[in-house]
């Protein structure tokens, strides 16, 4: 079933319909066509009669109704000006936005467009090097799956018996933001090492301190308020995620009203274009779940958990044989693939070895966001290629984000080191 | 998907494919919407719940319902917009003729036995709970089976919409890609 | 012969204990080259919601259920699994092996194609567990909103004054840490401890008067079962009734041990009074004469039941206190009967 899975892969098929498919043949080669019968029992069961994956839609349509109307480019501006008297200033104005759009969306494409088109071609005028620039918007786009709300982590806690939405928010918050540090500092430490890599922006550029800070607040407080409203109100246990998913629409949609950004034009095409998204994610969860039923069904999973125990016997060996599976997967398959694939593998092992889950759930999303940055089919990088000039080549995309996909292994590595980083949050708030 | 920007072709003259993209299309443009009704919902139950202390007893369900419905009947629009997500760097460089075998290899291996089954078992799974006039069980008793034949006619929806993508690759009449998020 | 089973319930909760231990018999009773039955935990083959439907069509050829998951395609699921206020388990015992239960699980079972095995009782359940209200008299239960599963059960409590609020068992913890719901009734204490409910509750409410009891077993397709020879198929019903009696002492030991537990974890635990359990009785006798009367299968069944109950109180109370459980004053049998016709 592998084998069919990337000649599917390969052949550019919708990577939906590629698991269906292959769920079809896998039961048929077989000899089991019976099995089948499954494949709409969890269909049904795990995908449509879902109250958790409400979600999705309802985030995902926050995100265009803020971006669409034009509330995340202003709020970009707002911050551009604010570092702009810094060294590296413009890079980091890059990380944070996408700290806060990681919040805000949740989705990658929508973090990496945005601001790929709002920040790449500032960077590449004021001199930044194309490299620099390429990976820092591409690795800090990936933030959006990390930091909290994520739809890859309202998915994982549909996939994970025994976590909520609500721990792997607080679990995730601590490492992105973290990472998002880390990228900011090495921005800093390059702007310092290379002066010409991140130049400063030109004295005549900068607008008044008094209009930058009218601009902030204006434009950068809402969705802020936006943001820490919605995972306030789910931190403090007052609303499900499915709950805070539709609160934050509604106070999106609002947002836009109070700008005056309102049209009905481009109120419409968000929900078409939130339609075509949630749609598209979901029908992968449909093809994967059909995927895992018939692969368990057939075998495969006992199998495969055989595989790895015979690989490793002790946790840190175990976990290390998992996240190197993920690592190797991300290069071919996107989140919604590998944690749909993987969990129902992954877990139970994970369990039988007395190993937290909440930490080893939070330490593969955070392996996760290489899935988008690692060649040969990552999206991010397909994304910068396709909104950046001409004379940024594939290969300068892949040379940038080298040091990040790096970093994030170091995040790893300072996880396993200090799983407090994951564990203290929701600790502290869950007990 | 990566966005590849080719020039823009002429409608297609084809009727059957005329026909299937205009009905999902139409699908499209009126069950997108229903993300609406869902947030909605979930917002009047939880200002009845904190405002008025009175929670909603059939909102958890029918919010529930009109989710999956509204996803589910949305898988053959997002196709007709080639909005399901795909790796194509290798079938990017292939020479066009060769891509568009490819690319229909791809349905007749994959989409087509999958969509089959899909429609071909739902059809059996909504009659068998349309005869039992399965409810949902509790003091709300809201009846399942609509949500069922809906998941069957979203089914045969994404079929014909595969037929739909299959002519025109066929015909050489490529749908203009679009850029789409991914997750 | 290598059947797939599954089961409602995954590997975290204790509940897939019985299951896990009809299997092992099954498979050590019967010869190999006669029947294998390969056992899968709860959600790794369907979900936990479409294991009927996965035997019904004979996609899987057994599957572990609690009858009562079915009742929105048959009302009559319900009595099968449990009552309220009505049967104490060895009530469901003395009824199931002698006094014409079994063959009901059969007839509704068997509209659907399916063959029953019921191989799991477990006696009162532990009662509505809540986070920040306590419920100690029935006025207490006034506008909360409860997970409750059951439509006698949904019923009953909107009599009382609650809400019922109908959610899959994997969503009970995270909707009472969230705050969606007051608080909820699942399973038996050491279930109810094994799904982490003492770190999101702090009141309990015993005793579990909505569910007296509850049954558990297998349905089997009915193509397979007729496949098999005679002497196997005895082999499975062996090894269900030596799992019924298993299932009984193993639940109350480990309840008695997870009281223990939850007390030990700080919760407080309160029983309701004598009264307020005879004014749930009264309701309870009205919502079973309604719910029945709805459909005549399921009055069949409470029939069934309340004959029993009838016919065995005579020796039941005779040898009190040396006796077995309680005779309630339950619903009109006469009334019930009516409506089976
Ligand atoms: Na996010
Ligand atoms: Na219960």
């Amino acid at each position: 079933m592998s084998g069919l899975l990337l000649l599917g892969l390969f052949m550019g098929h919708p990577l939906a319909f590629v698991l269906g498919g292959t769920a079809v043949l896998g039961a048929l080669i077989a000899g089991k066509p019976m099995v089948l019968g499954i494949v709409i029992n969890r269909i049904f069961g795990d995908v449509l009669d879902n109250y958790v994956l409400i979600a999705i839609p309802l985030f995902v349509l926050m995100a265009r109704f803020l971006s669409d109307s034009g509330v995340t480019d202003r709020m970009f501006e707002a911050l551009r000006h604010l570092m702009s008297r810094v060294t590296g200033g413009l890079g980091l104005a890059v990380v944070f936005i996408s700290i806060l759009l990681a919040a805000t969306t949740g989705i990658i494409g929508a973090s990496i467009t945005v601001m790929g088109m709002m920040a790449l071609r500032p960077m590449l005028q004021y001199g930044y090097d194309k490299r620099l620039a390429t990976g820092l918007i591409g690795a800090s786009g990936c933030l959006g799956i990390l930091i909290p709300p994520s739809i890859m982590l309202i998915l994982m806690a549909s996939y994970a018996p025994g976590l909520s939405v609500g721990q792997l928010f607080a679990g995730a918050m601590v490492p992105g933001l973290l990472l998002g540090v880390m990228y900011a500092l090495y921005v800093v430490f390059i702007a310092w090492l290379k002066p010409d890599w991140a130049p400063k922006i030109a004295e005549a550029d900068q607008i008044s301190r008094g209009a930058m800070w009218k601009m902030l607040i204006i434009e950068a407080v809402p969705p802020l308020i936006l943001i820490l409203g919605i995972l306030g109100s789910l931190l403090a246990g007052i609303a499900t995620a499915t709950e805070a998913s539709a609160i934050g629409a509604v106070l999106a949609l609002l947002i836009v009203i109070m700008r005056g950004r309102f049209q009905w034009r481009t109120f419409y095409s968000a929900l078409l274009e939130t339609g075509r998204t949630s749609a598209m994610i979901l029908f992968i969860v449909v093809g994967a779940t059909a995927f895992t039923g018939v692969f368990n069904i057939t075998g495969g999973l006992r199998a495969s958990q055989d595989l790895i125990r015979g690989l490793a016997d002790d946790p840190y060996t175990l976990i290390a044989v998992m996240l190197l599976v993920v690592f190797i997967l991300g290069m071919f398959l996107d989140w919604t693939g590998i944690v749909l694939l993987s969990f129902p593998i992954f877990l139970p092992l994970v369990a039988e070895m007395g190993v937290d889950p909440l930490w080893f759930v939070i330490l593969m999303a955070v392996v996760l966001q290489t899935s988008f940055l690692s060649p040969p089919f990552g999206y991010a990088l397909f994304y910068m290629r396709a909104i950046a000039p001409p004379d940024v080549s594939i290969s300068d995309i892949i040379v940038g984000v080298l040091p990040f996909i790096v970093m994030i292994l170091m995040m790893c590595a300072a996880m396993i080191l200090f799983p407090a980083l994951v564990t203290w949050l929701p600790l502290a708030l869950y007990g | 998907m990566p966005p590849i920007l080719r020039p823009e072709r002429r409608e297609t003259q084809v009727p059957l494919i005329r026909v299937i993209d205009g009905l999902n299309e139409i699908v499209g443009r009126i069950l997108s919407v229903v993300a609406l009704l869902f947030a909605g919902i979930i917002i009047y139950d939880v200002f009845m719940r904190y405002a008025l202390g009175q929670p909603t007893r059939w909102a958890f369900d029918v919010t529930k319902q009109l989710y999956g419905f509204y996803f589910v009947m949305l898988g053959g629009y997002a196709l007709r917009h080639q909005a399901h997500v795909r790796v194509d760097l290798v079938t990017a460089r292939m020479r066009p003729a060769l891509r568009r075998w490819v690319e229909l290899a791809g349905y007749a291996i994959f989409f087509f036995p999958f969509a089959w089954v899909f429609a071909r078992r739902s059809w059996d799974f909504a009659m068998t709970s349309w005869r039992q006039g399965e409810l949902t069980y509790g003091a709300v008793q809201l009846p399942v089976y609509p949500l069922k034949m809906a998941m069957f006619v979203a089914a045969c929806l994404l079929l014909i919409q595969g037929v739909s993508e299959a002519l025109k690759l066929v015909l050489d009449r490529p749908n203009q890609p679009e850029r789409h998020d991914v997750g | 012969e290598t059947w797939t089973m599954t089961s409602t319930w995954p590997s975290s909760l204790e509940l897939i204990e019985i299951d896990k231990h009809w299997v092992d018999l099954a498979n050590k009773l019967v010869d190999d080259d006669k029947l294998t039955i390969e056992f899968y935990d709860g959600g790794s083959l369907v979900p936990a919601g479409e294991v009927f439907g996965a035997v019904e069509s004979g996609t899987i050829q057994a599957g572990a259920d609690w009858p009562g998951y079915w009742a929105g395609r048959n009302s009559a699921f319900s009595p099968l699994s449990t009552t309220a206020s009505l049967f104490n388990a060895v009530d469901y015992v003395n009824w199931i092996q002698e006094w014409g239960g079994a063959d009901l699980y059969n007839e509704v079972y068997g509209q659907f194609g399916m063959v029953y095995l019921p191989y799991g009782v477990t006696n009162n359940e532990s009662g509505f567990r809540t986070v920040s209200q306590p419920i100690r008299t029935l006025d207490d239960l006034q506008g909360l909103r409860l997970r409750l599963s059951g439509l006698e059960q949904g019923k009953l409590l909107e009599k009382l004054g609650g809400n019922q609020v109908s959610m899959a068992g994997g969503e009970i913890y995270q909707s009472l840490e969230r705050g969606v719901i007051d608080g909820a009734e699942f399973s038996t204490p050491n279930v109810d401890f094994s799904g982490g409910f003492q770190q999101v509750t702090q009141y309990w409410s015993t005793p579990g008067w909505h569910q007296s009891s509850s049954v558990f077993g297998v349905m089997i397709n009915k193509g397979s079962w007729d496949a098999l020879d005679e002497e196997t198929q005895e082999r499975l019903k062996i090894a269900a009734d030596a799992t019924m009696l298993w299932s009984l002492s193993f639940t109350e030991r480990r309840a008695t041990e997870a009281y223990a537990q939850f007390q030990e974890a700080g919760t407080e635990i309160t029983r309701l009074d004598d009264e307020a359990l005879e004014r749930v009785q009264q309701l309870a006798n009205e919502t079973i004469t309604e719910v029945a009367c709805e459909n005549p299968m399921s009055a069949k069944v409470y029939a069934s039941q309340l004959t029993y109950l009838q016919e065995y109180s005579t020796w039941r109370d005779a040898s009190a206190p040396f006796n077995l459980g309680r005779t309630p004053n339950g619903p009109d049998l006469a009334a019930i009967q009516a409506c089976a016709e």
